[in-house]
């Protein structure tokens, strides 16, 4: 037995969770918002030491935001991915800060700035790209840019920009 | 300043000519297109053009690429940094207008508003002779002045 297929059927007997063999050597395992931190834990345990990126997903349509975690293994060579969905209205996860230290905080601080996504128990959620930043998080879908850019940047008056108005 | 009020603008300008020391504020693609200049083929120093490693020793500030809200604060304190009589070359439709990113929530649309700016090189990326040629024009600028 592989570890890819050692891991695959460890990790769906002891949690909840569907898990897709991708390609060789990648996982995509769909789970839930509440079981986020004890899969964590244990997947560190099981050698997955680098969260290499998070990502999040708007689907405004069905109201949810989907965290894509990427979970790379040195010793195994193995790429998990977790995803799972949460509520685009009041968006809250718990942070895997505690789990994958500073690796996630920079992370989550990211995806904080850009979705407005609140991650619990990260130390800093400053902002980090956008300075003097008053409107909505930019990388919802509901932002319209256009818009903001007109009303910031434009002057409808003016002879050389009224152009971008029509 | 009390020594600018003795001294004619020309002759404080034309200690300037000398030797222009530039001091490069690039963001993103705007450091690779102004390259070349530095090497053998198109080679400023030939001009006396030198990049110096401090704002404070810099007589022109060029200024390329597009600047966002976050950069062109930092940009406005490099020029603050600067010692008189100092000049700023813009290179490029982006650091100008926003160029491509006209609709970007993040760069900043008029440079003008930010820097007072002594000269405009547009293109995409501008050519290294128009750099030349700017600069040659300051040259022509300050040997035309009245004493």
């Amino acid at each position: 037995m592989s570890k890819k297929e050692d891991i695959l059927s460890s990790f769906s007997s002891k949690f909840d969770v569907k898990v897709k063999t991708q390609r060789d050597r990648r996982l995509w395992a769909s789970i839930q918002k509440k079981d986020l931190l004890d899969i964590s834990a244990w997947l560190k345990e099981k050698g997955f030491t680098h969260l290499s990126s998070l990502s999040v997903t708007d689907w405004i349509d069905d109201g949810k935001y989907e965290l894509t975690y990427h979970l790379w293994s040195y010793t195994d060579n193995v790429l998990i991915t977790l995803k799972t969905k949460i509520s685009r209205k009041n968006p809250v996860i718990k942070s895997v800060s505690s789990i994958w230290g500073e690796n996630a905080q920079i992370h989550e601080r990211e995806m904080h700035e850009l979705f407005g996504v609140k991650f619990e128990g990260n130390s800093d959620l400053s902002p980090l790209f956008l300075e003097d930043w008053s409107g909505v998080p930019p990388f919802k879908k509901d932002f319209d840019w256009r818009e903001y850019v007109k009303e910031k940047f434009y002057d409808r008056n003016n002879e050389r920009e009224s152009g971008y108005y029509d | 300043m009390i020594v600018l009020a003795k001294e004619s603008k020309k002759k404080i300008m034309g200690k300037l000519i000398k030797a222009i020391w530039i001091f490069n504020w690039f963001n993103s693609c705007g450091f690779c297109e102004l390259v070349p200049l530095v090497g053998s083929r198109w080679d400023m120093e030939r001009f006396g053009i030198i990049v110096t490693g401090t704002p404070r020793h810099a007589d022109v500030l060029f200024i390329a690429g597009y600047q966002t809200i976050k950069s062109i604060k930092r940009a406005q304190r490099v020029y603050e940094q600067m010692p008189d009589p100092k000049v700023v070359i813009a290179l490029g439709s982006c650091t100008m207008t926003g160029g491509m990113y006209w609709d970007s929530y993040n760069t900043i649309k008029k440079l003008e508003d930010y820097l007072p700016i002594t000269m405009y090189i547009p293109g995409c990326p501008p050519r290294p002779e128009a750099v030349f040629e700017a600069v040659g024009k300051i040259f022509n600028h300050v040997k035309e002045m009245k004493d």
